[in-house]
């Protein structure tokens, strides 16, 4: 599971080709809004919890204010999600109420999909990294986010099990004047340093945002893995 | 057994009119001044033009305690607004947020007659005019209140853009320059003083100009009819 992202384009790697296993099944890289498009490392369920709230927030944002909301701002709102666990000890209903009143439910979809009713708590963080990439009215942004609910804005981005060494490639490489090849060759080449296996169309995603969220397809990250 | 009626209303009429008009690189929201009840006058010196962002004013006729309610709720929704993604609210973002408070209570409507005026992102002029539950359109000038029957044919007359229905889409804002725009609401508010009981100013009463270009926004005052 190792992801790599550089402004404007991400690729990530499959786990461990089991040959029963169903590859494009294996989703790491997805999209929260026609702008913003998200990969994830570790615990791939609580990922898509925090995906599924992004979705909300970002299409509530569309509703109330006829915009696209801004990438710092959906990262923050899933930060906003990392802290609330513990027993019972949630922010109390009056406050829910206040922002169910006026902004129109935005907040209580997504806190009954973590179990966050009345008196009962979620019993753990979420066990994910998120790297969220996006293109709003201040270009072109990467987003970090850990468990902790702490964001940093990156240019370039690795996560997953070979993070390290590819977090280190990635310093050697990045530039902010990049081309958009080479942010699609230069992730995918680093991608192929820390991968066991050999690299293909089947176990890697690549997906870019520019300014629109697009995943390529097999034969689009063909041609691209032809370039390495 | 007939059924029980009401004895009294939540409503009351506080009477004014209203007027926004979009330029190029400028926005115009005009309202008068006065306050009436009946056909009592409550104050000749109240404003219904209100800041909301920057770049957003919005000019109200109708229940002035439902204006007043509404106003305060989107001046606190900027605020959160600001806080969560540090900038102000764009006019077409309030436009929306407007349309959404507004439709909120459907069922126990705002009784406010809205023109939200200002300028967008780039800078040009914008007007959105509502009705009482949230319909809202993106035109270049509006009316409302108990003048506009008598403002917005005058305006019609004097402004109009080709019709919508031709393509390629033509946006509505005005050709005028500024003053020309300013005169131009000037003379639609003395015309409409003459006839509309509502929107007159007496000794005192006044017409409110907010004028909101590119140097910012400025604010004039001048004397209608006084009788």
């Amino acid at each position: 599971m190792h992801l790599v992202n550089k402004l404007s384009s991400s690729g990530s790697s499959r786990p461990f080709p089991v040959p029963s296993r169903e590859p494009s099944s294996v989703e790491k890289i997805v999209e929260i809004d026609e702008h913003i498009g998200c990969a994830m490392s570790g615990l791939i369920a609580d990922a898509c919890t925090l995906v599924e709230h992004a979705r909300v927030e970002t299409q509530n944002h569309r509703f109330s204010y006829g915009e696209p909301m801004t990438v710092e701002s959906t990262t923050q709102a899933l930060c906003d999600l990392a802290l609330r666990f513990g027993e019972g000890d949630e922010e109390s209903m009056a406050n829910t109420d206040f922002l169910l009143n006026n902004c129109a439910s935005r907040l209580w979809f997504p806190l009954v999909c973590c179990g966050l009713r009345k008196g009962m708590g979620v019993s753990r963080p979420f066990g994910v990294s998120l790297l969220i990439a996006g293109h709003d009215e201040n270009g072109p942004s990467l987003y970090y986010m850990d468990p902790s609910g702490t964001f940093w804005q990156c240019g370039a981005k690795a996560i997953g099990s070979g993070s390290e060494g590819a977090d280190s490639s990635l310093q050697e490489q990045y530039g902010k004047d990049l081309t958009l090849q080479e942010t699609e060759t230069i992730p995918l080449s680093i991608l192929k340093q820390v991968m066991e296996e050999k690299v293909t169309p089947n176990n890697v995603d690549i997906a870019k945002v520019s300014p629109n969220y697009h995943l390529y397809s097999p034969s689009e990250a063909e041609a691209v893995i032809a370039r390495l | 057994m007939t059924k029980q009626q009401a004895n009294w209303s939540p409503y009351d009429f506080n009477g004014g009119t209203c007027v926004a008009v979009a330029g190029a690189d400028y926005c115009v929201i005009a309202a008068d001044t006065r306050m009436s009840t009946g056909y009592n006058i409550l104050t000749r010196d109240y404003s219904k033009i209100c800041k909301l962002a920057d770049k957003s004013f919005l000019a109200s006729s109708g229940f002035q305690a439902d204006v007043r309610a509404l106003q305060k709720h989107l001046e606190a929704r900027h605020l959160i607004y600001q806080h969560q993604h540090n900038k102000q609210m764009s006019c077409p973002a309030m436009a929306q947020l407007l349309s959404n408070t507004l439709y909120y209570k459907r069922f126990f409507p705002y009784y406010a007659f809205n023109v939200l005026g200002g300028l967008d992102n780039e800078g040009k002029g914008c007007v959105f005019t509502y009705d009482a539950v949230g319909s809202y359109e993106k035109v270049g000038y509006s009316s409302q209140g108990s003048g506009a029957k008598l403002i917005m044919p005058f305006l019609d007359n004097q402004l109009k853009a080709p019709s919508p229905l031709l393509l390629p889409a033509r946006d509505a804002v005005t050709p005028l320059s500024e003053p020309e725009a300013i005169d131009l609401v000037k003379t639609a508010f003395a015309s409409a003083t003459e006839r509309d009981i509502y929107t007159v100013s007496v000794n005192g009463d006044k017409l409110e100009i907010v004028v909101l270009n590119s140097e910012g926004m400025r604010r004039e005052y001048m004397d209608l009819r006084k009788d």
